[in-house]
């Protein structure tokens, strides 16, 4: 990617923040009506099994990385983690759209106002986010001893 | 880190992802609602199917009936009438002209119980009377109380299932107008389980021929018989082995409304009269059955509720348009309602023998 190596050097930083807040706002808004998001997810035609304590494992986990986001030595881990777990969200929403019988939604706050088809838009977009971010985090420390 | 490693990095977590969200899928694949308990007979023709109409829309639903026409009506435009002719195939739009004004509404429904129709809502305590024919709808019971679900047994006389303010329950009763409008209800009919609203959930059946009234449970292998008078005749078991329901609610612990937490095990789906002959669609399968069948059409128990015995079941088949949503019989058709289309069958005599027993 042709950056200039100011980008480069802000860009993962700026991307992490901006995933940060994502996950903040999304397990917060779970956890803000939580009875409702465990109902929700206990109406899901594949985790209605797990519901108990996925419910609670999803914010926390949200939460953990945000936080493992904004700390310099673990961001490259933390947006490895951030991946995958938007990943397995996509994938669940491409799975549940193609291959089961009824469709629910859990989603908190304004993504419950999104469409299956806008949510997978928003999801791939931070998935590439977060691949552009580990890209560049991982050149940078060669250009910047070469620069500095 | 060199750049291989991380693409590697980056494909295995993508793979990652993917892969357990799939594994979680394949593990949870429900298990096939199958029941070896109860075998069913499926005889040979038993209706044959006559056409399919496309009607543009999927959100009509069966008002009633009267002579050889069906009507249709629709969730979004209330005020539409669909009018079929079931030999011709002629069909006529028809419009409601509302006497009143401004009504306040969520859920408006319209009823047949020819030579009139009803327009109820039940989130709004008002019911709207007219003739077919005519079709002007004017205010008749302004009071009704809020109910869930409402079938006209007569030109005055409305059977509902509520929920009773201080029972916190489902109740069956009747809704009565002669010159004022009177609510009877019979709160020992349904038997509550667990919280004695969701529990109790059911259909309500009506047979104008020999006036008798039934319940039937979505969630327990259970139909009532019920006479016009509010008594219980007698309880009838379906073939299934379903006795309690099968629910799981999450109990809001400020408001104490509650709410299902799990999808629940339906086992009378739908369920319809026709003379002695009670219909119920189950979705659920017996011993020996192919499973795929649950997605290509809906399966039909019939039973004589008269002589408590099932006697077979059939196959109303999913049509490209949809799969089976409403049916009922009129005369000696069926019609279902599948995705945008209407089905009509007819039915076979040796099958269904019709108005067998007509009391008046």
């Amino acid at each position: 990617m042709r950056l200039s190596n100011r980008t480069r050097f802000w860009l993962p930083y700026a991307i992490s923040i901006l995933c940060a807040i994502l996950f903040i706002y999304a397990a917060t808004s779970k956890l803000w009506d939580f009875q409702e998001f465990k109902v929700q997810l206990g109406q899901s035609p594949v985790l209605t099994a797990y519901a108990e304590w996925m419910a609670w494992l999803v914010p926390l986990t949200e939460y953990v990385l945000a936080v493992l986001l904004l700390i310099d030595s673990t961001r490259q881990k933390a947006l490895f983690g951030f991946l995958g777990l938007m990943t397995m969200f996509t994938t669940y929403i491409l799975i549940v759209l193609n291959f089961s019988d009824y469709v629910p939604c859990s989603c908190g706050g304004v993504l419950e106002n999104m469409g299956w088809t806008e949510h997978l838009v928003f999801n791939l977009f931070f998935v590439a986010l977060a691949i552009i971010a580990i890209l560049q985090l991982d050149s940078r420390p060669i250009h910047n001893s070469t620069l500095s | 880190m060199n750049i291989n490693t991380v693409y590697i990095k980056l494909m295995g977590t993508l793979c990652l992802g993917i892969g357990l969200v799939v594994i979680v899928f394949l593990s949870a694949e429900k298990a096939v609602q199958r029941n070896n308990a109860f075998t069913r007979r499926y005889p040979p023709h038993p209706l044959n199917r006559l056409y399919e109409l496309n009607l543009g829309f999927n959100s009509y639903y069966i008002a009633g009936f009267e002579g050889d026409d069906v009507y249709l009506g629709n969730h979004t435009a209330p005020r539409h009438l669909l009018q079929i002719n079931l030999i011709t195939k002629d069909t006529s739009h028809l419009k409601i002209g509302f006497q009143t004004k401004n009504l306040p509404f969520r859920n408006l429904r319209t009823a047949l119980y020819p030579p009139h129709f009803f327009i109820m809502d039940g989130t709004s305590p008002f019911i709207l009377r007219g003739e077919i024919g005519e079709w002007i709808a004017k205010p008749w019971i302004k009071d009704a109380g809020y109910f869930l679900k409402a079938v006209p047994i007569d030109s005055n006389k409305i059977y509902i299932s509520t929920v009773s303010t201080v029972l916190r329950r489902t109740v069956l009763g009747l809704l009565k107008k002669k010159d004022k409008p009177k609510l009877e209800l019979n709160p020992d009919l349904l038997t509550p389980q667990i919280d004695g609203m969701f529990d109790s959930d059911g259909t309500l059946l009506f047979n104008g021929d020999s006036k008798t009234l039934g319940y039937a449970y979505l969630y327990r292998n259970e139909l009532l018989i019920i006479n016009p008078e509010l008594n219980l005749i007698k309880k009838l078991k379906t073939i299934d082995t379903i006795t309690t329901a099968q629910i799981h609610l999450a109990i809001d612990s400020i408001d104490h409304t509650s709410q299902l937490k799990a999808p629940p095990l339906v086992v009378n789906k739908a369920a319809v009269f026709y003379g002695d002959l009670a219909l119920v669609h189950s979705p659920r399968l017996g011993k020996n059955e192919p499973a795929h069948m649950l997605q290509e059409a809906a399966i039909i128990d019939v039973y004589n509720w008269r002589k408590d015995t099932y006697e077979f079941s059939f196959y109303i088949h999913n049509s490209e348009n949809g799969s089976v949503k409403k049916f009922q019989l009129h005369d000696t058709w069926l019609v279902a309602l599948m995705g945008k289309s209407i089905s009509v069958y007819q039915l076979e005599p040796s099958f269904f023998r019709p108005h067998v027993s007509k009391t008046k």
